[in-house]
Protein backbone atom coordinates (compact mmCIF):
# COMPACT_ATOMS: atom_id res chain seq x y z
CA UNK A 1 0.00 0.00 0.00
CA UNK A 2 1.56 3.19 -1.09
CA UNK A 3 0.29 6.33 0.54
CA UNK A 4 1.15 9.30 -1.58
CA UNK A 5 1.50 12.59 0.19
CA UNK A 6 1.16 14.93 -2.76
CA UNK A 7 -2.24 15.27 -4.35
CA UNK A 8 -0.87 16.15 -7.76
CA UNK A 9 1.35 13.12 -7.82
CA UNK A 10 -1.51 10.88 -6.78
CA UNK A 11 -3.80 12.32 -9.43
CA UNK A 12 -1.26 12.02 -12.21
CA UNK A 13 -0.16 8.52 -11.36
CA UNK A 14 -3.67 7.23 -10.92
CA UNK A 15 -4.74 8.58 -14.29
CA UNK A 16 -1.69 6.94 -15.86
CA UNK A 17 -2.61 3.69 -14.17
CA UNK A 18 -6.07 3.81 -15.58
CA UNK A 19 -4.94 4.62 -19.05
CA UNK A 20 -2.39 1.84 -19.08
CA UNK A 21 -4.98 -0.81 -18.35
CA UNK A 22 -4.05 -3.91 -20.36
CA UNK A 23 -7.27 -4.26 -22.22
CA UNK A 24 -5.80 -6.17 -25.11
CA UNK A 25 -4.56 -9.05 -23.03
CA UNK A 26 -7.69 -10.47 -21.56
CA UNK A 27 -10.30 -7.84 -22.39
CA UNK A 28 -10.81 -7.49 -18.68
CA UNK A 29 -10.22 -4.11 -17.16
CA UNK A 30 -8.79 -4.56 -13.75
CA UNK A 31 -8.23 -1.08 -12.46
CA UNK A 32 -10.66 0.47 -10.06
CA UNK A 33 -10.99 3.62 -8.05
CA UNK A 34 -12.20 3.27 -4.50
CA UNK A 35 -13.23 6.01 -2.16
CA UNK A 36 -13.77 5.49 1.54
CA UNK A 37 -15.29 8.12 3.72
CA UNK A 38 -15.70 8.03 7.47
CA UNK A 39 -17.78 10.84 8.80
CA UNK A 40 -17.14 9.93 12.43
CA UNK A 41 -13.38 10.27 11.96
CA UNK A 42 -13.56 12.95 9.31
CA UNK A 43 -11.27 10.96 7.03
CA UNK A 44 -11.25 10.37 3.33
CA UNK A 45 -9.14 7.69 1.68
CA UNK A 46 -8.78 7.25 -2.07
CA UNK A 47 -7.33 4.16 -3.68
CA UNK A 48 -6.54 3.41 -7.30
CA UNK A 49 -5.28 -0.03 -8.14
CA UNK A 50 -4.94 -2.44 -11.02
CA UNK A 51 -4.36 -5.34 -8.64
CA UNK A 52 -0.66 -5.03 -9.19
CA UNK A 53 0.15 -1.52 -8.25
CA UNK A 54 -1.76 0.36 -5.61
CA UNK A 55 -1.85 4.08 -5.04
CA UNK A 56 -3.53 5.57 -2.02
CA UNK A 57 -4.22 9.01 -0.71
CA UNK A 58 -5.48 9.85 2.74
CA UNK A 59 -6.78 13.16 3.94
CA UNK A 60 -8.92 14.98 6.41
CA UNK A 61 -8.99 18.30 4.57
CA UNK A 62 -12.03 19.74 2.89
CA UNK A 63 -9.92 21.25 0.10
CA UNK A 64 -8.82 17.75 -0.92
CA UNK A 65 -12.44 16.75 -1.23
CA UNK A 66 -12.89 19.51 -3.76
CA UNK A 67 -9.84 18.33 -5.69
CA UNK A 68 -11.21 14.81 -5.53
CA UNK A 69 -14.40 15.92 -7.21
CA UNK A 70 -12.39 17.14 -10.19
CA UNK A 71 -10.53 13.85 -10.26
CA UNK A 72 -13.86 12.03 -10.15
CA UNK A 73 -14.92 13.86 -13.28
CA UNK A 74 -11.76 12.79 -15.02
CA UNK A 75 -12.28 9.18 -14.03
CA UNK A 76 -15.88 9.19 -15.14
CA UNK A 77 -14.84 10.54 -18.51
CA UNK A 78 -12.05 8.01 -18.84
CA UNK A 79 -14.37 5.18 -18.00
CA UNK A 80 -17.20 6.18 -20.20
CA UNK A 81 -15.21 7.11 -23.24
CA UNK A 82 -12.29 4.76 -22.98
CA UNK A 83 -8.67 5.14 -21.93
CA UNK A 84 -7.72 6.75 -25.22
CA UNK A 85 -9.43 10.04 -24.56
CA UNK A 86 -6.96 12.79 -25.28
CA UNK A 87 -6.28 15.48 -22.73
CA UNK A 88 -9.24 14.32 -20.78
CA UNK A 89 -8.43 16.67 -17.99
CA UNK A 90 -9.22 19.77 -19.96
CA UNK A 91 -11.14 18.93 -23.05
CA UNK A 92 -12.99 16.10 -21.42
CA UNK A 93 -14.61 18.45 -18.99
CA UNK A 94 -15.25 21.04 -21.65
CA UNK A 95 -16.82 18.47 -23.91
CA UNK A 96 -18.98 17.19 -21.15
CA UNK A 97 -20.12 20.72 -20.42
CA UNK A 98 -20.74 21.42 -24.09
CA UNK A 99 -22.82 18.33 -24.70
CA UNK A 100 -25.66 18.96 -22.25
CA UNK A 101 -26.25 22.40 -23.74
CA UNK A 102 -26.80 20.84 -27.14
CA UNK A 103 -29.20 18.31 -25.82
CA UNK A 104 -30.66 20.72 -23.33
CA UNK A 105 -34.08 22.22 -23.20
CA UNK A 106 -32.90 25.64 -24.14
CA UNK A 107 -30.14 28.09 -23.81
CA UNK A 108 -28.87 28.73 -20.35
CA UNK A 109 -29.50 32.39 -19.74
CA UNK B 1 -15.72 -11.26 13.34
CA UNK B 2 -15.10 -12.44 16.89
CA UNK B 3 -16.46 -9.27 18.35
CA UNK B 4 -17.08 -8.89 22.01
CA UNK B 5 -17.92 -12.47 22.85
CA UNK B 6 -15.94 -14.04 25.66
CA UNK B 7 -13.97 -16.91 24.22
CA UNK B 8 -14.46 -20.33 25.83
CA UNK B 9 -11.40 -21.27 27.82
CA UNK B 10 -12.02 -24.99 27.86
CA UNK B 11 -11.90 -25.31 24.09
CA UNK B 12 -8.74 -25.24 21.97
CA UNK B 13 -7.93 -21.74 20.81
CA UNK B 14 -8.98 -22.36 17.20
CA UNK B 15 -12.60 -22.73 18.19
CA UNK B 16 -13.82 -19.20 18.17
CA UNK B 17 -17.31 -18.15 18.96
CA UNK B 18 -19.11 -16.10 16.39
CA UNK B 19 -22.18 -14.05 16.83
CA UNK B 20 -25.08 -16.00 15.41
CA UNK B 21 -27.01 -13.00 14.23
CA UNK B 22 -24.39 -11.33 12.04
CA UNK B 23 -23.85 -12.86 8.66
CA UNK B 24 -20.48 -14.17 7.67
CA UNK B 25 -18.80 -12.72 4.61
CA UNK B 26 -19.55 -15.85 2.62
CA UNK B 27 -23.24 -15.66 3.33
CA UNK B 28 -23.30 -12.06 2.32
CA UNK B 29 -21.59 -12.91 -0.94
CA UNK B 30 -24.10 -15.64 -1.78
CA UNK B 31 -27.00 -13.33 -1.15
CA UNK B 32 -27.78 -11.18 -4.14
CA UNK B 33 -27.27 -7.53 -3.25
CA UNK B 34 -30.58 -5.88 -2.67
CA UNK B 35 -30.18 -3.39 -5.45
CA UNK B 36 -28.58 -5.59 -8.05
CA UNK B 37 -27.68 -3.07 -10.77
CA UNK B 38 -30.25 -0.47 -9.98
CA UNK B 39 -30.85 2.49 -12.23
CA UNK B 40 -28.66 5.46 -11.43
CA UNK B 41 -31.36 7.53 -9.71
CA UNK B 42 -32.50 5.00 -7.11
CA UNK B 43 -28.84 4.20 -6.58
CA UNK B 44 -28.14 7.83 -5.80
CA UNK B 45 -31.06 7.99 -3.39
CA UNK B 46 -29.83 4.95 -1.60
CA UNK B 47 -26.31 6.32 -1.53
CA UNK B 48 -27.60 9.48 0.09
CA UNK B 49 -29.32 7.55 2.82
CA UNK B 50 -26.16 5.51 3.31
CA UNK B 51 -24.19 8.67 3.99
CA UNK B 52 -26.88 9.88 6.34
CA UNK B 53 -26.89 6.62 8.26
CA UNK B 54 -23.15 6.53 8.79
CA UNK B 55 -22.65 9.92 10.37
CA UNK B 56 -22.16 8.58 13.88
CA UNK B 57 -20.11 5.56 12.98
CA UNK B 58 -19.17 3.46 10.01
CA UNK B 59 -17.74 4.12 6.58
CA UNK B 60 -19.02 4.44 3.06
CA UNK B 61 -17.01 2.90 0.26
CA UNK B 62 -17.68 3.89 -3.32
CA UNK B 63 -15.95 1.97 -6.09
CA UNK B 64 -15.72 3.00 -9.70
CA UNK B 65 -14.71 0.53 -12.32
CA UNK B 66 -14.95 0.22 -16.04
CA UNK B 67 -16.57 -2.93 -17.31
CA UNK B 68 -18.22 -4.24 -20.40
CA UNK B 69 -20.72 -6.14 -18.26
CA UNK B 70 -20.39 -9.16 -20.50
CA UNK B 71 -18.99 -12.54 -19.72
CA UNK B 72 -15.61 -13.47 -21.09
CA UNK B 73 -17.09 -15.94 -23.57
CA UNK B 74 -19.41 -13.36 -25.00
CA UNK B 75 -16.66 -10.80 -25.18
CA UNK B 76 -14.43 -13.16 -27.14
CA UNK B 77 -17.28 -13.92 -29.49
CA UNK B 78 -17.87 -10.25 -30.06
CA UNK B 79 -14.27 -9.43 -30.80
CA UNK B 80 -13.94 -12.31 -33.20
CA UNK B 81 -17.13 -11.23 -34.94
CA UNK B 82 -15.72 -7.73 -35.27
CA UNK B 83 -18.30 -6.07 -33.07
CA UNK B 84 -17.13 -3.26 -30.85
CA UNK B 85 -17.67 -3.93 -27.17
CA UNK B 86 -19.35 -1.10 -25.42
CA UNK B 87 -17.80 -0.32 -22.08
CA UNK B 88 -19.68 1.02 -19.18
CA UNK B 89 -18.93 2.34 -15.77
CA UNK B 90 -19.83 0.18 -12.81
CA UNK B 91 -20.39 2.04 -9.58
CA UNK B 92 -20.69 0.21 -6.30
CA UNK B 93 -21.34 1.58 -2.86
CA UNK B 94 -21.34 -0.16 0.47
CA UNK B 95 -21.51 0.66 4.13
CA UNK B 96 -19.91 -2.61 5.11
CA UNK B 97 -23.22 -4.39 5.42
CA UNK B 98 -25.27 -3.53 2.42
CA UNK B 99 -24.01 -3.15 -1.13
CA UNK B 100 -25.71 -1.28 -3.91
CA UNK B 101 -24.58 -0.86 -7.45
CA UNK B 102 -25.44 0.71 -10.73
CA UNK B 103 -24.16 0.70 -14.27
CA UNK B 104 -23.61 3.84 -16.28
CA UNK B 105 -23.35 4.10 -20.00
CA UNK B 106 -21.52 6.97 -21.67
CA UNK B 107 -24.59 9.20 -21.78
CA UNK B 108 -25.65 8.39 -18.22
CA UNK B 109 -22.36 9.37 -16.74
CA UNK B 110 -22.74 13.09 -17.33
CA UNK B 111 -25.89 13.38 -15.32
CA UNK B 112 -24.67 10.95 -12.70
CA UNK B 113 -21.42 12.85 -12.31
CA UNK B 114 -23.27 16.03 -11.42
CA UNK B 115 -25.64 14.40 -8.96
CA UNK B 116 -22.87 12.36 -7.43
CA UNK B 117 -20.73 15.45 -6.91
CA UNK B 118 -23.65 17.19 -5.21
CA UNK B 119 -24.17 14.30 -2.83
CA UNK B 120 -20.51 14.14 -1.92
CA UNK B 121 -20.30 17.89 -1.33
CA UNK B 122 -23.36 17.77 0.88
CA UNK B 123 -22.22 14.89 3.03
CA UNK B 124 -18.50 15.25 3.38
CA UNK B 125 -18.87 17.91 5.99
CA UNK B 126 -16.67 16.32 8.63
CA UNK B 127 -13.47 17.17 6.79
CA UNK B 128 -11.46 20.00 8.23
CA UNK B 129 -11.61 23.41 6.70
CA UNK B 130 -8.37 25.29 6.31
CA UNK B 131 -8.89 27.73 9.15
CA UNK B 132 -5.78 27.37 11.21
CA UNK B 133 -2.63 28.51 9.50
CA UNK B 134 -0.62 26.31 11.77
CA UNK B 135 2.35 24.84 9.94
CA UNK B 136 2.54 22.05 12.48
CA UNK B 137 -0.71 20.70 11.12
CA UNK B 138 -0.35 17.30 9.47
CA UNK B 139 -0.99 17.17 5.73
CA UNK B 140 1.53 18.37 3.19
CA UNK B 141 -1.16 19.58 0.83
CA UNK B 142 -2.29 22.14 3.31
CA UNK B 143 1.13 23.66 3.96
CA UNK B 144 1.82 23.80 0.23
CA UNK B 145 -1.39 25.72 -0.32
CA UNK B 146 -0.55 28.11 2.46
CA UNK B 147 2.91 28.75 1.11
CA UNK B 148 1.45 29.71 -2.22
CA UNK B 149 -0.99 32.17 -0.75
CA UNK B 150 1.13 33.62 2.01
CA UNK B 151 4.10 35.74 1.03
CA UNK B 152 6.99 33.27 1.28
CA UNK B 153 9.15 33.79 4.33
CA UNK B 154 12.13 32.25 2.60
CA UNK B 155 13.25 34.59 -0.18
CA UNK B 156 12.48 32.83 -3.41
CA UNK B 157 14.30 35.30 -5.62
Amino acid sequence: MVYISSWDEFAERSIQLFRADPQSVSCVLTSRYVMKYRHCDGKLVLKVTDNRECLKFKTDQAQDARKMEKLNNIFFTLMARGPDVDISEVSGKEQSEAQPTKKGRGRKQ
Amino acid sequence: MVGSLAQPTHLPPYFKLRKVSSKSAREREREPSLFAFAMPDPFLNELTSMYERTTERGSVWVTLKRSSMKSKAKRNKMTSAGETIEYRCLVRATDGKKTISTVLSAKDHLRFQASYATILKAHMSALKKRERRDKKKAGDGQTKQEDLKKPPKKSSS
